[in-house]
């Protein structure tokens, strides 16, 4: 069974289309059953009764339509006159420039290129030679040039790339070298903090210079020495 | 051809005459067709001066375009659908007069020189007033509406074309036309239903008729 919603849009539909709504079997068992449907349909029906009635109202009197149907004849006249001014126009504008652009129309029984193609000229041998000799010349080139300008696929390019090289640095690093003062001064006192700080090293390097005397040979002590860095090389090189 | 022969000419042969550039056959397919043409016009405008030019607009294109009926239809169709066009870029060129709610009918000054004009018997004077509240009422409750859903419903109501159709005329979708034409009922509904504040003769008028 259809609700409210349902019948009160098809009655609407029905009111729309002109149609009685008793002839809805769907739509007469509402309107019956429901009050609340019953006086909505009543509504509506005055409403579009109504507005059906403002075309009566909106339809000018008999005594409108004669000036009405008079000015549109003008204005269609007028319409007319502008059609067929251009028209004219466009037929002088036609037959003034026919006479030069009708051998250019495809229709045209001799064209201007057909009759290009027809015509003959009367050119002395020498000439001709001379144009013919002239127009293979220019043929040449012409094919030479363009096989010049074809370039050979494997032809090597080159790429400009800028790459990162290493720098040498210069550094000065001191480094302070103790010689082994027995070799040179035995008797020589030295400070007793001065002999606890070179106790290590000089422990340390005591059995190597007793293991290899002549290394000391020809040892000349310097407070610095020159150590060159290069930076990002390799480890052996300078 | 007699005058009355020209009158009874059916359309088709005044459509071909008028093809072939024959005014007077033209001018015999507005005068049947004029009413129509205007009354929708003056639904969609509310104004006189404009329903006036709009119609007639639709006549000179309906003679521009009259070589491109095809007679695949009525020719009220074919003029129809001219005339929706034309409303429709009409409304997107801005073409009506602003002049707030000009109505149609006039009410005549009661020392009016020529009270015969719209008065001719106390009846039809009655009439003529409730006629007046009438189109006011209902003029009013589709100002409210936007362009496209007023013509909408003057198609669904007065015209009594199908939503498809409509939709298709107005190249927008079906549902789009229904919510207008309900919109528009609904207007009405509020300004004209016995509840609403509308004259109680002017209910019971419209009721009796």
């Amino acid at each position: 069974m259809p609700n409210c919603k349902e019948i009160k849009e098809r009655f609407t539909e029905l009111l729309l289309d002109g149609v009685d709504c008793r002839s809805d079997e769907a739509v007469s068992a509402e309107l019956r059953r429901c009050p609340e449907c019953r006086s909505e349909f009543e509504a509506l029906s005055v409403t579009l009764r109504l507005a059906n009635r403002l075309s009566d109202a909106a339809v000018p009197t008999e005594a409108y339509w004669p000036g009405y149907h008079s000015k549109l004849r003008q204005r269609l006249l007028n319409a007319q006159n502008e059609t067929t001014t251009s028209r004219a126009k466009a037929q002088r504008r036609k037959d003034e420039l026919g006479p030069l652009f009708g051998p250019l129309r495809p229709g045209a029984g001799t064209s201007l290129f057909t009759r290009f193609l027809k015509t003959s000229v009367r050119v002395p041998l020498a000439v001709g030679v001379a144009l013919v000799v002239a127009a293979a010349l220019l043929l040449t080139f012409t094919i030479r040039a363009a096989r010049n300008d074809v370039q050979p696929s494997h032809t090597t390019t080159i790429v400009r790339v800028p790459v990162e090289v290493p720098v040498v640095e210069e550094k000065i690093v001191t480094r302070v070298v103790y010689r082994d003062r027995r070799s040179i001064v035995q008797t020589a006192k030295r400070p007793v903090d001065a002999l606890r700080t070179e106790g290590t090293f000089a422990s340390s390097q005591k059995s190597r210079s007793e293991a290899t005397p002549a290394s000391l040979t020809g040892f000349k002590p310097t407070d610095e020495i020159k150590l060159t860095v290069i930076k990002g090389g390799l480890p052996n090189e300078k | 051809m007699t005058e009355r022969d020209t009158d009874a000419a059916s359309d088709i042969d005044l459509i071909k005459r008028a093809q072939a550039e024959d005014l007077d056959a033209f001018c015999l397919l507005a005068k049947r067709y004029a009413r129509r043409i205007y009354l929708l016009a003056s639904h969609y405008c509310r104004n006189p001066e404009d329903a006036e030019d709009l119609s007639q607009d639709v006549w000179l294109k309906a003679y521009q375009a009259l070589r491109t009926f095809r007679f695949d239809s009525s020719f009220y169709t074919w003029l129809r659908r001219i005339t929706i066009n034309a409303f429709l870029n009409h409304r997107r060129s801005g073409f009506f007069r602003r002049r707030g709610q000009t109505t149609m009918v006039q009410l005549l000054p009661i020392d009016s020189e020529e009270p015969h004009v719209l008065f001719e018997s106390s009846s039809a004077s009655q009439e003529n007033i409730y006629n007046k509240l009438l189109f006011e009422s209902v003029v009013d409750a589709l100002a409210e509406l936007t362009p496209a859903q007023r013509l909408a419903f003057l198609l669904r109501h007065y015209e009594g074309m199908s939503y498809d159709e409509i939709a298709i005329a107005m190249n927008c979708s079906t549902g789009t036309v229904k919510k207008g034409v309900w919109r528009a009922i609904g207007k009405l509904r509020a300004r004209l239903s016995p509840e609403a504040d509308v004259p109680e003769t002017l209910t019971s008028f419209a009721s009796e008729y």
